[in-house]
């Protein structure tokens, strides 16, 4: 039950309050014809409307490239130093969606396997997520599909829900949600209790529990090429992902001195698997496409429990070729029915 | 017109002059379409023709899963069919080899795209079939307006203009993908043994690949405009692809994807060649 609220034009005062508790804000804002997520000087840039920015926020914890440590050569001997970051700025993102902020927990099982990364979960302890329920979602939306909701809370810290009259209902979800009402009580409104919740609809476009059987059995199956054919092989599917997480470490260095440096890396682009004898398992683009499927829909289930897809429609808005990630994942699902 | 289209390609199907015709298909939204491949006539009624039609389907041509796929025909606007032209020309098809279909088009995109504006092929040319009406073509005349206002700001300016667009690249390589003359088996940035180019998108690793993937296009670009579309963060690229283009049509009265017989500018060295470039 949200005991406070933020008037719609009081965005501008809780960032104030925000920023003077010393957080750093980030929210979705207008870059160049799209939206992305950017750390916010004037709040009247901020865009908490917008469903559906061109990146996610995991940039925000996984940058597309930072230097993990870096070494020095005096001629004689090698010095190493880290590059973690200390203490990472205390920030808080604020506008991303429901299916965003799930993004985050389901990394986290990821980034703390059979190693903990440290570089992820310093800015994950130091970032609040403040997400905002989808009341206008559209037809790439299909967080219901994969166990989510327009109104979902899992990895948020607070949640915001739009009401009739365009205020926005805080309802915190941890401690840290907590926190963010507390320094910004003073741009706050009590609730009333009366106010009319706006939450959009997206309807359940396949059977999640279907899905994973026939994967796990058709691996060879002709619907892969079928699908994929026309996939143009770019990057763009997982780096614009809240949940692909797949990078390459490269030094870059000089006889003197170097950084080793990880990035974005996306398994649909040709070398990513090419070993260094030339042999590339993955040579060709279906081989490549139903990678991208199957670690989502199976082989992340088997290793952590949980699906690695959030649903937001972001790879499928995105490719340049129209690949629906939905449509081949309830392609799939109606195989499953048709072959039982 | 898509009637037309589908009967066209299910004749070429039916007659076996083709062994898959690659269109356009029904997209997941009305305002997208999707390329689709085409194997049997009955199918033919997949084929869609409509403004939306953004893909350069010719960027399919040198795939190495299609030598083996047999005879293409690809539906071409105009622009597109500019890229089987330099194709040819380049060695990587055979112009026997494939049937392009061109299409009449007044323009895709809704606004306009901007290479719309200034189209010169509207009746599309260097076609074995086109479809449609024949279309008046448009000026050229000011088709390198934004490049010469870029060009009006000093170094410094401009610098700070490049650096801001290629901070936002992410190294995604959908401009590569999506362009039908990067068919490079093997890409420079993948030629890690050693790395050439930084593969990272820092401020580095980025201005090298844009600068790089803009002067590789030099004399070859089209300018269909698919690698500025396909950029998920919006970069400017054909500004530069614009801007060689202009030079090399300066230097060397050359324009690409119009003559498949004229020498590749390039590639090629002729006595009275300028040496203005050389300084």
């Amino acid at each position: 039950m949200a005991e406070f609220k933020l008037n719609r034009d009081k965005l501008g005062e809780l960032v104030k309050a925000l920023k003077g508790e010393g957080y750093r804000v980030v929210a979705p804002v207008e870059q160049e014809r799209t939206f992305v997520f950017e750390e916010v000087d004037d709040p009247g840039e901020i865009r908490l409307d917008v469903l559906r920015t061109k990146r996610s926020i995991k940039g925000w914890f996984f940058p597309r490239v930072e230097p993990t440590l870096s070494y020095e050569f005096d001629g004689q001997s090698v010095t190493c130093k880290s590059d973690l970051p200390e203490s990472p700025p205390k920030t808080v993102i604020i506008g991303c969606r429901p299916c965003d902020a799930a993004s985050l927990p389901m990394l986290d099982k990821l980034f703390d396997w059979d190693y903990r990364d440290e570089y992820w979960f310093k800015r994950r302890e130091a970032t609040t997520v403040i997400s905002v329920a989808c009341d206008a979602p559209d037809s790439y939306c299909f967080c219901t599909s994969v166990g989510g909701a327009p109104d979902g809370t899992a990895g948020a810290d607070l949640v915001m829900k739009k009401t009739s009259s365009g205020d926005y209902l805080l309802e915190p979800a941890t401690e840290k949600g907590t926190a963010i009402v507390e320094a910004a009580k003073s741009a706050l409104d009590p609730a009333t209790g009366n106010e009319e919740i706006l939450v959009g609809e997206v309807p359940q476009r396949f059977d999640l529990g279907a899905v994973k059987p026939w994967l796990d059995d058709n691996f060879d199956h002709e619907y892969w090429k079928e699908i994929s054919y026309k996939c143009l092989s770019c990057g763009v599917c997982a780096f614009v992902c809240p949940t692909c997480h797949c990078f390459d470490i490269q030094d870059e260095s000089t006889l003197e001195r170097g950084v080793r440096l990880k990035s974005w890396d996306s398994c649909c682009l040709p070398i990513f698997t090419r070993h260094g004898s030339g042999h590339n398992p993955r040579s060709t683009r279906d081989t490549r496409y139903r990678q991208r499927v199957m670690h989502k829909f199976t082989y992340y289930v088997d290793k952590f429990g949980v699906t690695a897809c959030v649903g937001c429609g972001r790879c499928s808005a995105a490719c340049p070729i129209d690949m629906n990630i939905c449509t081949v994942v309830a392609g799939a699902a109606k195989l499953a029915e048709t072959s039982t | 017109m898509i009637e037309e289209l589908r009967q066209k390609a299910r004749e070429l199907l039916e007659k076996g002059e083709v062994d898959l015709v690659i269109g356009y298909g029904e997209g997941s939204d009305p305002t997208r379409t999707m390329p689709v491949f085409i194997r049997r006539p009955e199918d033919c009624d997949r084929l869609v023709w409509n403004k939306y039609c953004y893909n350069n389907l010719t960027s399919y041509l040198t795939w190495p899963e299609l030598k083996t796929a047999g005879k293409p025909a690809v539906v071409c606007k105009g622009c597109d069919a500019k890229a089987v032209v330099v194709l040819c020309k380049e060695s990587q098809i055979n112009r026997e080899d494939v049937v392009v279909i061109g299409m009449s088009c007044e323009g895709v995109g809704e606004p306009l795209l901007g290479k719309c504006e200034f189209c010169d092929v509207r009746t599309p040319k260097n076609c074995d079939i086109v479809i449609g009406p024949e279309i008046e073509p448009l000026s050229k005349e000011k088709q390198y307006e934004d490049v010469e206002q870029l060009e009006g700001k000093d170094a410094a300016d401009r610098w700070e203009f490049w650096r801001d667009q290629f901070s936002r690249c992410i190294k995604c390589y959908a401009c590569r993908q999506a362009c039908p003359l990067c068919y490079c088996t093997q890409c420079i940035v993948e030629r890690n043994q050693p790395q050439w180019v930084p593969t990272s998108s820092h401020p580095k690793g980025n201005f090298a690949w844009n600068i790089m993937r803009a002067m590789h296009l030099a004399g070859r670009c089209i300018g269909c405009g698919e690698c500025e579309r396909v950029c998920p963060s919006n970069i400017p690229l054909m500004l530069a692809n614009k801007k060689l283009a202009q030079v090399v049509k300066e230097q060397f009265g050359y324009e690409s994807g119009y003559d498949i017989d004229e020498p590749l500018p390039m590639a090629s060295f002729m006595p009275e060649d300028s040496d203005e470039l050389f300084k």
